[in-house]
Order: C-alpha cells, then sequence, then structure tokens
C-alpha cells in the first residue's frame, strides 16, 4: 500500500518523498511507542472483544472521571504490578493518562505484551469523540478472558479442515499471487482479496468459507466482505506459513 | 487456416461491437491505456495496457479492460512472450497487465505480454525505524515532516506511530489535498502494515 501511496504523492507534484517499507510489523517488534485511537477501544467494547483498558493517572484523580471499564493502576505502582497482568501476552493493553507515557508503554511493552498502545488524547479525547466517562471507584484487579472475535474459526478445526476436507466447507486463501507462489494449502482455493469483491460469483452459495491470509488480517476483511454478501463464512486468525509441498504451521497472534 | 483466423475475426470483432457498444467509440479512436496505468505509463504505439479481464484457449484471445465499457481483443499464439508469470493462464483476473501487438487495432496479435510487478521501492526511498524514532521524538513541526499511515482507517485507529496522519491508500485521491502539506517539497514519508 505505502509504495503505491507514495508513487501518487510523486505524480501530485511532492518532490521529497520516502517509504518506511517494513512498516508498523517492524516498528512493533523493536518496541516502539505505539498509539491507539478512541475510535478502536470504543470497536472493541462494542464487538464485546476481550482487551485490557489501564488508568494510568492517580486513583484520585481517576475517580472523578473514567472510561468505563478501565483498571486503575497509577504510572508510579506501574512496576509492582506485573503480576496482575494477563498471562496471554497477545492480549490487547491500552494504557491512558493526560499525557502519552511513554515510559508506562516501554515497561508494558518489555514484559511481552506485544500489542500494548497508548490512547491518543487519553480521557479527553474519548470523551470528545463521544465515549461515556464513569465516575466512582476503579477496578484495581485485571480480568482478562479473551474470547475469539466474531467469525474467528477455532485453529485446530482450520487444521481438521485442511487435513480431511469437508463436504460443505471451503478453505480459501485470500492472499496475493506473488505469495501463493510459494505455497498454499493442498485444499485451499485462491483469490487475492483485492479481487474478491469482482469475483463473488465464483464461490458456492451453498457452502461454509473459511478464509485465511498470513497473519488473519486480510482473512477477516474478507470474512466481513463476504457476510455482507450473504455467504456462510468464518476466518483464521492467526499466523500461517506455508511452504512448497502445501505443508503449513499455524502460530496463534 | 485463413478461414478459421477468418471467423474468428468476425466472432471477436463482434464481441467487440458489443462491448463497445454504448460507449460510442469507433475503433479509430479506441484508447490504449487504462487511467490508472496513466499514472506512471503514457500511450504508446501498439502497446494496450489495462487489466486482465479473461483468457480464452479456445478462441486463443485474452480480453483486457482498458475502460468502463472498453475492452480489447486480443490474439495470441504459442509464440507469445510472457515476462512476470510462469503462463498465461496463472495471471490472476483482474491484474494489470501490458500487451504489445502487431496488425492493426482491428486485428491484433499479441507479441509480448507484461505482468505488472510487486511493488518495488528505490533504496534511496527507503528509511527505517531508527530514522523514524528520530524524526518522532522532534515532532512534525520541528523534524518539518509528514508521517502518513496508508493502511485502511480501522487499522490505524488500533495503533499507529505517534504523530502519524490517516490515509488509507485506496481514498488516496479523495484524500489527499486535505492530508497532504502545500509545501511541495515537505519531507513525506508513508508507511503500512508490510505484508499482512
Amino acid at each position: 500500500m505505502s509504495p503505491e501511496s507514495a508513487r501518487r504523492a510523486e505524480v501530485a507534484g511532492y518532490t521529497n518523498v520516502k517509504v518506511f517499507h517494513e512498516g508498523i510489523p517492524v516498528w512493533k517488534k523493536a518496541g516502539k511507542l505505539i498509539v491507539s485511537e478512541s475510535a478502536a477501544l470504543k470497536d472493541l467494547m462494542d464487538k464485546d472483544i476481550a482487551h485490557v483498558l489501564i488508568d494510568l493517572r492517580d486513583a484520585g484523580e481517576a475517580e472523578k472521571s473514567f472510561i468505563p471499564g478501565a483498571v486503575s493502576i497509577p504510572a508510579k505502582d506501574l512496576s509492582v504490578a506485573k503480576d496482575k497482568f494477563p498471562g496471554d501476552k497477545s492480549a490487547p493493553i491500552i494504557l491512558y493518562a493526560d499525557k502519552l507515557d511513554e515510559e508506562a508503554f516501554k515497561a508494558v511493552r518489555s514484559w511481552g505484551y506485544g500489542n500494548t498502545s497508548l490512547l491518543n488524547g487519553g480521557l479527553a479525547s474519548w470523551t470528545k469523540d463521544g465515549g461515556k466517562a464513569e465516575k466512582g471507584k476503579l477496578a484495581t484487579i485485571i480480568s482478562y478472558v479473551p474470547k475469539p472475535r466474531p467469525g474467528e474459526i477455532a485453529i485446530e478445526e482450520f487444521k481438521a479442515i485442511a487435513e480431511k476436507g469437508s463436504p460443505d466447507k471451503i478453505i480459501l486463501d485470500v492472499r496475493e499471487a506473488d505469495e501463493t507462489a510459494n505455497g498454499m494449502i493442498k485444499r485451499a482455493t485462491n483469490i487475492p482479496e483485492s479481487t474478491v469483491k469482482n469475483r463473488l460469483k465464483e464461490l458456492p452459495k451453498d457452502k461454509e468459507i473459511i478464509t485465511h491470509c498470513a497473519t488473519g488480517i486480510r482473512a477477516e476483511n474478507v470474512f466481513e466482505d463476504l457476510k455482507e454478501a450473504g455467504f456462510k463464512t468464518r476466518f483464521l486468525n492467526a499466523v500461517i506459513q506455508i511452504d512448497k509441498d502445501g505443508k503449513y504451521e499455524i502460530t496463534k497472534k | 487456416m485463413v478461414n478459421k483466423r477468418m471467423r474468428l475475426f468476425v466472432l471477436t470483432s463482434m464481441i467487440a461491437m458489443v462491448l463497445l457498444g454504448t460507449a460510442g467509440l469507433s475503433f479509430a479512436e479506441k484508447p490504449t491505456v487504462l487511467a490508472p496505468c496513466k499514472q506512471c505509463h503514457q500511450p504508446e504505439k501498439d502497446l494496450v495496457r489495462g487489466t486482465l479481464v479473461s483468457v480464452s484457449e479456445k478462441f486463443k484471445t485474452i480480453n483486457v479492460q482498458v475502460g468502463q465499457k472498453l475492452v480489447w481483443i486480443i490474439n495470441y499464439g504459442d509464440d507469445l512472450k510472457i515476462t512476470g508469470a510462469d503462463k498465461l493462464l496463472s495471471v490472476s483476473k483482474d491484474k494489470e497487465i501490458g500487451i504489445r501487438f502487431t496488425g492493426d487495432e482491428k486485428k491484433p496479435y499479441a507479441v509480448s505480454l507484461t505482468v505488472k510487478p510487486p511493488a518495488k521501492v528505490a533504496p534511496e526511498k527507503l528509511v527505517t525505524a531508527d530514522e523514524i524514532s528520530k524524526l518522532v521524538a522532534m515532532g512534525p513541526e520541528k523534524g518539518s515532516y509528514l508521517l502518513v499511515d496508508s493502511r485502511p482507517k480501522p487499522r490505524f485507529n488500533e495503533g499507529h506511530i505517534p504523530h502519524a496522519v490517516s490515509l488509507d491508500n485506496t481514498k488516496f485521491d479523495e484524500l489527499k489535498d486535505k492530508m497532504l502539506p502545500k509545501e511541495k517539497d515537505r519531507l513525506i514519508i508513508f508507511y503500512c502494515g508490510g505484508v499482512t
């Protein structure tokens, strides 16, 4: 996506255009600061997706007004609260305060929580974007019960379909041609994400369509599109690597 | 053979007429380049650029979309040279392709077909995470840069680099005037999700 945007910017006359091609995955892996927006937190709440929301402000200040569901862990107490954090390191953890507290982010991130972010603008942006606030005592214990995202297929079930096949299900690989050239699951059909919307008529209405890509992101996009178009569908929300022989390895995110 | 070619020609011409139909274009002014391809490519004689609609093995034709209701139907044979794919049938539908042909536009015969390669970035245009870090520490004003997240907005909302702005690649033309700086020489750095 970014090289294409860069090219368009040059066509529009910009003369000093560069590309950070490695993008977000490398940025995240390096443990660098990640900022999230209120809209994403609202989405997690609306879709009832398990997450951890932490109010880093002093308890007294937090009690005056806080984001619903937040757990109070003042920044100064963060390091001793390490044991309160979930066992699942893939948990989305959102921290907020009055400013972007880089130190708090780095602490939580260094414990291995790869999906940590700082909420841009904190409580002020949350309420400005229409989010409700609460007052009173905040929870002090983190409870995190991961639930699958809507439409997510269990990894074991996906493997069973890939191994044995299923009369009423098909596996749809939505990666692009340059990726599938390095190997595909034996029973999978390939329609790249970029072309799915134009090729709906190639898909069966009487079978469930299980989508996968390389990390689950494009698979979920296609899942949403197919669902909207009236198909029965689910998606694999995991990292999958496939070799030339069709052998594959699935890793939970 | 001549007969077969003739029949084929009549048939493909008829299909072309139907497809051209409401576009109201005569063959003499038939465009050769699809609009988005014009960002990088100028029209050339005997070269069609567009997206692949279909390949008919039976009729030995390649159908290329170069406009909303405009499809070129180009004959090919076993002598077709292909670059960027191992065989004709492995080129996916809607893929951007270029076809060089001989003969006139009423009866084009494909000489070579090129599949658009995956986007590559010239090394001097690449920046690293550490270089971005230094700019982020300064902030967009002091650092005099703009960092642009090309992913869809929901991905941006979930987590982005500090001080980045969201400009979804698929909405680029629509939003560019609003999001990009007035100064054309300002440093703009684009990033996305690598391979997802």
